[in-house]
């Protein structure tokens, strides 16, 4: 192979607000709904259900205790990258609210939009060196120390969010709410190939 | 840079199919942003847009007849199946766009927000139906083919029809649309020219 294609900071500066700002426009569609999704950003979203604080705020302390796991296990730029995202999903989350709201939205559409939408935001912070985050890391964390496997670190921590959220939103927001993990999980799954994407 | 042929990896029907639909759902829903706003863009959207604002005919039907014309080249040009593909996306984009208001709508959008969210929303789904060997016919068929029979360039065919599209919007409609119509084209258009790159994205 010749020598691999990489992004300019530009590049990778353009990846991470589009795909912040992706993963806001998906997340305020999933909480004007009131439905629930997995990982760091579900648990921030239950918790601001349950006490009635903005979700950006939220989920940006929820992430402050990975990013030390982050930077041993993922290096420094990573980490750096993660933190901006994050920030500015927290930045745009709380002021979202105030400029767009929704009117009407059909459940089962919402569901799927806001898996296809902020799942390729997502995709597009992976493939620029970033993330939102969160449990993942903490998962390797633990397979490398216990052999406990990664995906079932991260299956139990949905699990555990979604029977949370049965205590603080109705059973059948818990399950378009399902499916809009199972789009958002699909949507990375078929997309998130390095065969495909061969910038770094 | 040319990609080496052993590099290539095949889209799987199935992957180009959640490609596609990802891609003509998301675009959908951008232009709802855009429309709730009654703004514009360029391109033969953005013909449609205008003209549906005048007439009140839907954007759907609309949109399917002023890209009609364009069939007839891409089937000479390109063969019938990007033709197909064409006509199959154009029609999937435009039911969406009319479906769409009865299932989305807003109680309040801020204009500014509302034609960024337009320019990456619908950036994005058209970037997605590119890499999927996708299209929403249109101009650049024709530009392709006056660059081909004149030399002039296609790009400068499809800038000239946008800028003679934004001059009619300027004398119908007030500055202030024409203004955030613009910023949404901007956005639009960055998105795909950082993103469109065949030596990044590599699968055909």
């Amino acid at each position: 192979m010749t020598e691999k294609a990489s992004h300019t900071p530009l590049a990778d500066a353009q990846g991470i607000v589009f795909g912040a700002t992706m993963a806001a426009t998906g997340v305020l569609i999933l909480t004007s709904l009131g439905l629930v999704t997995g990982q760091t950003a579900g648990l921030a979203v239950v918790i601001s259900y349950a006490t009635g604080w903005g979700f950006g705020p939220v989920f940006f302390v929820v992430n402050l205790p990975f990013y030390w796991l982050g930077y041993r296990r993922m290096g420094l730029a990573f980490t750096l990258k993660t933190f901006a995202a994050v920030a500015l999903l927290s930045l745009l989350s709380g002021w979202l609210p105030g400029v767009f709201v929704v009117e009407h939205l059909w459940v089962p559409l919402g569901a799927v939009l806001f898996g296809m939408i902020t799942g390729s935001g997502l995709l597009a912070l992976f493939r620029h060196g970033s993330s939102l985050g969160g449990v993942g890391i903490l998962a390797l964390y633990l397979q490398e120390k216990t052999g406990f496997k990664a995906g079932w670190t991260q299956l139990c921590f949905d699990a555990g969010v979604f029977a949370i959220a049965f205590l603080v939103i109705p059973p059948e927001k818990v399950m378009w709410s399902a499916l809009g993990a199972l789009v958002l999980n699909l949507v990375i799954a078929i997309n998130h190939r390095r065969d495909w994407y061969v910038a770094t | 840079m040319p990609i080496p042929e052993d590099l290539k990896v095949p889209h799987t029907p199935i992957e180009d199919a959640q490609g596609l639909s990802i891609g003509l759902l998301t675009a959908a829903v951008g232009l709802t942003f855009l429309t709730h706003l009654g703004f514009l863009t360029g391109q033969t959207a953005g013909l449609a847009l205008i003209i549906s604002y005048l007439t009140g005919w839907s954007f759907g039907i609309v949109f399917t007849l002023v890209n009609l014309p364009f069939y007839a080249f891409a089937w000479k040009r390109l063969g019938p199946e990007f033709t197909l593909k064409s006509v199959f996306c154009v029609v999937a984009l435009s039911v969406l766009v009319d479906w769409m208001p009865s299932a989305l709508s807003f109680a309040y959008l801020d204009p500014l927000l509302g034609t960024a969210i337009f320019g990456v929303l619908t950036g994005f789904g058209l970037l997605g139906v590119f890499r999927h060997k996708g299209s929403l016919g249109g101009l650049g068929v024709i530009a392709l083919m006056i660059q081909d029979r004149t030399g002039f360039r296609a790009g400068y065919v499809q800038l000239i029809v946008d800028g003679m599209l934004f001059a009619v919007a300027y004398l119908l409609f007030d500055g202030r649309v024409v203004l955030y119509s613009l910023f949404g084209a901007v956005i639009l258009n960055g998105v795909i020219a950082f993103n469109h790159r065949r030596d990044r994205y590599i699968a055909d």
